[in-house]
């Protein structure tokens, strides 16, 4: 049984197919690549498996049970194991990174000295120990791109989805946060579904990439 | 699931404070005697010709008004919101200032000014003052009032629309051609759904227009609705005779329904909001002080005409007295309202951005609808609605005008919260929800907090439109419940001017008190690191 199943998924934005009949398996525990030109429905097939977005055709399944069928979410979102981090990082700016960390473990009212011990693990995992009262907008790219992975794995998600996470930082950073990103999946073992345009970070992110036409099809 | 049940709730609330009452009151002119009937109308068309002549009168004055307000606020709104002339942020709130207040209290003052014992008569020859004056009385006073009130409109639309202009497009244009060209070819062609937009909305909110054609005495079609009203008490025929404005705004929307959409679009496609500044170069000086003496003769002077007739604080003491108590309704209607509408316009705010449900343009459609719609017609239908046993309860407290309010300003805050969420990414919500927040955790502890300030300008843009309100509170408001426009309205009758003058001062304080107050917090909370 696959943990993740794409099924013939098609999905249509005013008037225009961006994904079409996407068939695909992810196996738990891997560390996926879908990789192809701007506007083939990288992003959106994210969004899909995340659930914030229904299909318009085929169906999504996760550990063999259907998730998503057409222009219906089956499961919720929050329901479904799965941390993300977005293309734009999505930190919310008027919380401190402590609270942004912290947010979803207090949107499943895990008691307070449980969720500190578990922000201030966090943290030190990803080396933000020192910052969990700033707020994100007084941090550098690599330092938000930090929260942005600590917040997506405060919950010990099963899976780990990330949208073009280092398409703004320099080559320098974005090769030293790939290198800590395998860390955290060779210590966590998450299945890791990494969405990028550039064909060296597919190969050293990867264990298999699936690589999507201009359609959005394989 | 509790997302779409609350939109769903938002868009009834609408419709039940909007909808119902224009619905009631087309029944109520189409059954005579238990039966349908045609006969009102046929009765209406058949009176005198004077039925023509007032549609005359309202179509002429409306569309002098758009037209001249267009042509002046235009320009103005470019070069307030696209050059460097000097003090743009100070001048743009002083010509947005005769928007915020009753257009009848710009009448009160003009008269101080231009009346025949005003203050340009007491400089004049008694036959130019009594030549002014008469011309001051009639479709040319008429006009030129409304459109210092209204011409804020295209201003303020054309500074926020230029935002939505791709500065690149710009900067192409500017490799071949000079600023005036560009200007003209380029940026406003680009946004001229939105100055379409704004002369429509113009000539709808003067069609409406109720308080200063009375004082003026330009008799007009809606003045005519209202005399049926209060004048005869003649329900039936005040509702036949608010039909065709209803009709006719349903026309224009009808006509102008694809460039509201288009307005829409351009609103939601902003390039960063930046705007290429145009450098005025020679032109600064002699264009601002040309800025300058606008600003003085269509704001300064007639509020300054208002300040010199109620320099006397025996008269404010007075005026307390005797409409005092006024004065603190006002107030309270005016800050339920706005809670009310601020509520409102977050949820249907939040559909109109996010278009989560695809009734979203209908609610669009009927809030404009309401908007452009007489007060009166309003009023009238909120009467043919509320006024049975059943519910006396709200037809008989002040509730009635507070619903008035709601239903024709929703679309006000609804634009101002879509137009914030607009700027808030839609990932954030995403991000909470995939943290496990529900609908209701991620707008208390994402969405609101991050449109925080739309949310007060959506508070203030209701409070200050419920407090100007006549034509709805005229129509509608329970015997000892009248407000402070009511109030003035009555006094210009038989008050003295001076009386008139410092409750008109009084008016504008409260409205300009909770604007001046936000606008201190907003500067404090700036500040903090």
């Amino acid at each position: 049984m696959s943990a993740i199943e794409f099924r013939s998924v098609d999905k249509i934005y005013r008037g225009r197919r961006v994904i079409d009949s996407l068939s695909f398996m992810i196996e738990g525990g891997e560390r996926i690549v879908l990789f192809g030109p701007s506007g083939c429905g990288k992003s959106t097939t994210l969004l899909l498996i995340a659930g914030l977005v229904a299909p318009d055709a085929g169906e999504i399944r996760i550990d063999g049970k259907v998730v998503s069928t057409v222009r219906r979410i089956q499961l919720a979102p929050q329901s479904r194991g799965i941390g993300m981090v977005f293309q734009d990082l999505a930190l919310w700016p008027h919380m401190s990174v402590a609270d942004n960390i912290g947010f979803g473990l207090r949107a499943r009212r895990i008691a307070a000295a449980e969720r500190l011990r578990r922000i201030g693990d966090i943290a030190n995992l990803v080396g933000l120990g020192d910052y969990l009262q700033v707020l994100p907008g007084e941090l550098s790219g690599g330092e938000q791109q930090r929260v942005a992975l600590a917040r997506a794995l405060a919950l010990e998600p099963r899976f780990l989805l990330m949208d073009e996470p280092l398409s703004n930082l320099d080559a320098a950073l974005s090769r030293r946060l790939r290198g800590e990103i395998l860390r955290l999946h060779a210590e966590l073992g998450f299945t890791l579904v990494y969405v990028t345009h550039g064909r060296e970070e597919a190969q050293e992110i990867g264990t298999r990439t699936i690589e999507l036409a201009e359609t959005g099809a394989l | 699931m509790t997302e779409r049940l609350i939109l769903i709730l938002a868009t009834l609330v609408l419709a039940l404070i909007g909808l119902l009452p224009v619905a009631a009151m087309l029944k109520e002119t189409l059954i005579a005697d238990g039966s349908f009937s045609l006969d009102a109308y046929r009765a209406l068309l058949a009176s005198d010709g004077q039925f023509a002549v007032l549609v005359g009168h309202s179509l002429q004055l409306s569309f002098l008004t758009a037209v001249i307000s267009t042509l002046i606020g235009v320009p103005l709104g470019v070069l307030l919101g696209k050059t460097d002339l000097p003090l743009r942020g100070a001048l743009t709130l002083l010509f947005t200032a005769p928007l915020l207040v009753p257009s009848y209290v710009l009448a009160v003052a003009w008269f101080s000014i231009l009346g025949r014992t005003g203050l340009l008569g007491r400089v004049l020859p008694d036959a130019w003052s009594q030549e002014i004056s008469s011309a001051f009385f009639g479709l040319f006073g008429c006009t030129f009032v409304l459109v210092t009130a209204f011409m804020p409109i295209a201003m303020l639309l054309t500074i926020a629309f230029l935002r939505t202009v791709n500065p690149r497009l710009e900067n192409a244009g500017r490799l071949v051609s000079g600023w005036p060209r560009i200007l003209l070819r380029i940026t406003l062609p680009l946004m001229a759904p939105a100055i379409v937009f704004a002369a429509v909305l113009t000539f709808l909110l003067s069609l409406g227009e109720i308080g200063v054609p009375m004082y003026l005495r330009f008799p007009v079609y809606p003045v005519e609705t209202l005399t049926q009203f209060a004048a005869f008490y003649d329900f039936r025929a005040a509702t036949v005779a608010a039909a065709p404005l209803l009709l006719v705004t349903l026309i224009i929307l009808g006509f102008q329904t694809g460039l509201h959409k288009r307005v829409l679009e351009l609103g939601r496609r902003t390039p960063n909001g930046q705007v290429v500044v145009v450098a005025l170069g020679p032109w600064r000086l002699p264009l601002f002080l040309l800025v300058l003496a606008l600003a003085i003769v269509v704001v300064a002077t007639p509020l300054g005409a208002l300040v010199v007739q109620s320099s006397s604080l025996e008269i404010y003491k007075v005026a307390l007295f005797r409409a005092g108590d006024s004065v603190l309704r006002s107030l309270a209607f005016a800050a339920t309202s706005a809670t009310l509408l601020a509520v409102l316009g977050f949820f249907l705010g939040y559909l109109s951005e996010r278009r989560t449900l695809p009734i979203w343009w209908a609610n669009e459609w009927l809030a404009l609808l309401l908007l452009a719609l007489p007060g009166s017609v309003i009023g009238i239908g909120l009467i043919s609605l509320w006024n049975t046993k059943a519910t006396s309860f709200i037809y008989a407290s002040p509730a009635i005008l507070v619903l008035g309010y709601v239903a024709q300003y929703a679309i006000l805050p609804m634009r101002v919260v879509a137009a914030s969420l607009g700027t808030i990414p839609r990932s954030l919500e995403q991000a909470a929800r995939l943290s496990g927040a529900g609908w209701f955790m991620t707008l208390r502890e994402i969405v609101a907090p991050l449109a925080g300030r739309g949310l007060i300008a959506a508070w203030l843009i209701g409070y200050v439109f419920s407090l100007r309100d006549i034509a709805i509170s005229m129509v509608v408001y329970p015997p000892g419940s009248d407000t402070l426009p009511i109030r003035i309205l009555t006094l210009m009758a038989n008050g003295a001017p001076s009386l008139v003058a410092v409750l008109c001062i009084i008016l504008i304080a409260i409205t300009l008190l909770p604007l001046g107050v936000a606008g201190l917090w907003l500067k404090v909370g700036a500040k903090r690191p």
